[in-house]
């Protein structure tokens, strides 16, 4: 118990406590016996002056009657008085003899005093010599203050007791209370451990220490939920579309072996074998980039570039492929783009975009390539056709894995393009949007500017003269207008 | 050229060996890390062609670290299953010289392996290249074949300086591809195709002798002769 960090916490603010008591207790104290001390003194040594003085005006023998009213008045025997003769001899008061320990010289003194009756008390005692050989002594029992000492120091000692007791009790419900959430917590992790990924730690409403852990240990729980079934989302993918394929090589295969047609044919068909080959390697490849991507493990990829200059080089090289299908490739820019990205990932999202355009805009057709900056701090790249487009019922699905619109059977792919964009898209922290060009599909990633990026500013030619208009920032959208979320 | 082949699966190493030995290479092997850091370290080779995944305590990475830091420069091509980006920075920082994944066409090795024999061999950028009657000059960027000039686009200017400094080599799709354009993924149309064909009709389309030849299953060549 004295290692839980609670209770030996508690501990030490008990200790502490007690000290801040003492060091403001023994200052009160000694100020309280001075200002006592020097009090009584002064009232006895007024109290001997008007006996002397009674003692000058009427002699030893008034003065002794002045004393025995005195004592005869007194109730408790708070007051002691005594008044000697030269030889030490008794003449009034309530002391029978001169107490011994108090020397007969003018002055103060505190001693043990034996009252009789009362018993033994501690006094203060003022001597005074009078004329004449005569001796006064004039005394206060302390006794009267004792009470008071008493009460305080009883008082301290309940301070330092519910100080102690409240701590420690403090201490040991805190530990309670935390030792049963670390273990909450210790069970979960367990479970977790055991192959339950299902399992969250308790959280509650408030924003301490333990939850706020708890909360963030969740976050990673779930990432790595995510990332163990982006794993088993993959095999399973895997698992289906390799199969045919597959299958296809297989059936070659053992046709070939099966019907041994002569040498040319056999070549033909081992040919035909390879492509089915490199077909499965192919597949194997984009889903293992998109699993990779999908992992968020892409992100050491990322540098300083320029969206403008890589749509540009992307935009070159697809140019002679268009050319060739007599389609239109315009490109549109407003200057440099300084983005943070992953130029390889970025290279291909925007490659596939171009591919998917140049495979369905018709034979003279028309496609835009443009990037521009965006009113939101937001880098936009978009690839609009004159296509057939995507109905709006199919936008969604189109970037699902595997899928593939009508309007793509018999074209060449495998339906993994545009999940592959989103995936890039989704690295960059966005996603890909899809919306009609009338007629035709525009599709469209946004990426948040770096200004702290000066490549672009230091690579990139001019692209507007100075002076010259600065295009009118625009509104980009960055949810997709065909899905719910 | 004098080639070592570090590789563990049987049927990879034949597969390999055979088609080195076709093209006209001598091939030591080496089938487990410790034997490939022996061979590597002892007898000088062309290119060291090396898996990545190999049994036993060394990897193939391992390997390139140790040749590297003795100073030994020889080229190597890594073989991987590992196709992932950052695999690959990964085994090209550890001192590999290019990187290729498996499975793969052998064509596409040879082509590599090539290569990485020329680039050892010390390439001097500033030098006109001549291939036929097709001349370059890096420096002031002129082409011209026989005594024609050529103008060229600065993309068309840097595949054709890539496919003349490779001159008689077969160059593949995933070649050009990386080298010429810096893109590191197989685009789904035949885009390379249309560049070359580009390219070609300003090199080859006015004369008698074409030099950008297109290999069958591999990828082009630029060669003079026949």
């Amino acid at each position: 118990m004295m290692r839980s960090t609670a209770v030996s916490l508690a501990l030490g603010y008990v200790v502490l406590g007690i000290a801040a008591l003492v060091l403001f207790a023994a200052p009160l104290w000694y100020a309280w016996q001075v200002t006592i001390h020097e009090g009584r003194t002064e009232f006895l040594q007024a109290d001997a002056q008007r006996l002397t003085d009674v003692f000058r005006r009427d002699g030893a023998d008034g003065l002794k009657t002045f004393i025995d009213a005195r004592v005869q008045m007194q109730i408790a025997n708070e007051r002691i008085l005594l008044l000697t003769d030269a030889s030490m001899h008794p003449l009034a008061g309530n002391l029978r003899a001169w107490p011994a320990g108090v020397p007969v010289a003018p002055g103060n003194y505190t001693i043990n005093l034996n009252l009789g009756n009362q018993g033994v008390q501690n006094a203060l005692i003022h001597v005074a010599r009078l004329g004449g050989g005569y001796n006064l002594l004039v005394g206060r029992d302390n006794a009267l203050f004792a009470p008071l000492q008493t009460h305080f120091w009883y008082g301290l000692a309940a301070a330092v007791a519910v100080l102690s007791i409240a701590g420690l009790l403090i201490g040991l419900i805190t530990r309670r209370a935390l030792m049963s959430r670390v273990n909450s917590i210790r069970q979960t992790v367990s479970a977790i451990i055991h192959g339950d990924l299902k399992h969250r730690l308790p959280t509650h409403l408030n924003d301490d220490e333990l939850n706020t852990l708890s909360r963030t240990i969740n976050g990673m729980l779930e990432q790595i939920e995510l990332l163990v079934h982006g794993v088993r989302d993959v095999s399973n993918s895997i698992a289906h579309d390799l199969r045919t394929p597959l299958a296809e090589l297989r059936s070659r295969l053992e046709e070939l072996a099966l019907i041994r047609p002569p040498p040319e044919q056999t070549y033909a068909e081992i040919d035909g074998a390879v492509a089915d080959v490199d077909r499965v390697i192919r597949i194997f490849d984009a889903l293992l980039r998109l699993a990779e991507i999908d992992a968020g493990l892409r992100r050491s990829g990322f540098v300083a570039l320029d969206l403008a200059d890589l749509a540009a080089s992307a935009v070159e090289f697809y140019a002679p492929a268009a050319e060739l299908k007599n389609i239109e490739l315009v490109f549109r820019s407003d200057g440099p783009l300084p983005v943070s990205g992953d130029p390889i990932l970025l290279a291909q999202a925007l490659g596939n975009l171009i591919d998917n355009a140049l495979k369905y805009a018709p034979e003279n057709g028309a496609i835009e390539v443009a990037v521009r900056r965006c009113g939101d701090g937001n880098a936009e790249v978009s690839v609009s056709d004159n296509g057939p487009g995507i109905a709006d019922s199919e936008k969604s699905k189109v970037v699902e894995r595997f899928y593939r619109g009508d309007a793509s059977r018999g074209t060449p792919g495998v339906g993994l393009g545009l999940s592959l964009v989103q995936a890039v898209a989704k690295l960059h922290g966005s996603s890909l949007v899809l919306s009609d060009a009338t007629p035709g599909l525009r599709a469209a990633v946004t990426i948040p500017l770096d200004a702290a990026n000066t490549v672009a500013l230091a690579t990139a030619p001019p692209q507007t003269a100075p002076g010259s208009a600065v295009p009118a920032p625009v509104t980009c959208v960055r949810v997709p207008t065909s899905t719910s979320s | 050229m004098k080639i070592l082949l570090v590789e563990d699966n049987e049927r990879v190493t034949q597969f390999v060996v055979k088609g080195l030995q076709e093209a006209g290479h001598t091939t030591d092997h080496a089938g487990n890390g410790r034997d490939g850091m022996f061979l590597a370290a002892s007898e000088p080779y062309d290119v060291i062609i090396m898996d990545r995944m190999l049994p036993g305590d060394i990897d193939g990475l391992a390997i390139i670290e140790v040749l590297r830091k003795t100073g030994k420069r020889t080229p190597i091509l890594i073989l991987s299953a590992l196709t992932e980006v950052d695999d690959r920075i990964r085994g090209l920082r550890s001192g590999g010289d290019d990187y290729l994944t498996k499975p793969f066409a052998f064509g596409e090795l040879l082509a590599r392996v090539d290569a990485l024999h020329r680039r050892a061999k010390g390439v001097d950028t500033e030098v006109p290249l001549t291939v036929g009657d097709l001349h370059m000059d890096p420096l002031t960027r002129r082409v011209t074949r026989g005594d024609r000039p050529i103008a060229l686009q600065p993309r068309e200017f840097k595949l054709l300086e890539y496919l003349m400094r490779h001159a008689g080599q077969v160059v593949t799709r995933t070649m050009l591809l990386e080298n010429v354009w810096d893109y590191h993924f197989d685009p789904q149309t035949n885009v390379v195709d249309v560049h070359i064909s580009k390219l070609r009709q300003k090199i080859d389309a006015e004369f008698e002798r074409p030099l950008l030849r297109t290999v069958r299953n591999a990828g082009y060549t630029l060669t003079a002769g026949d």
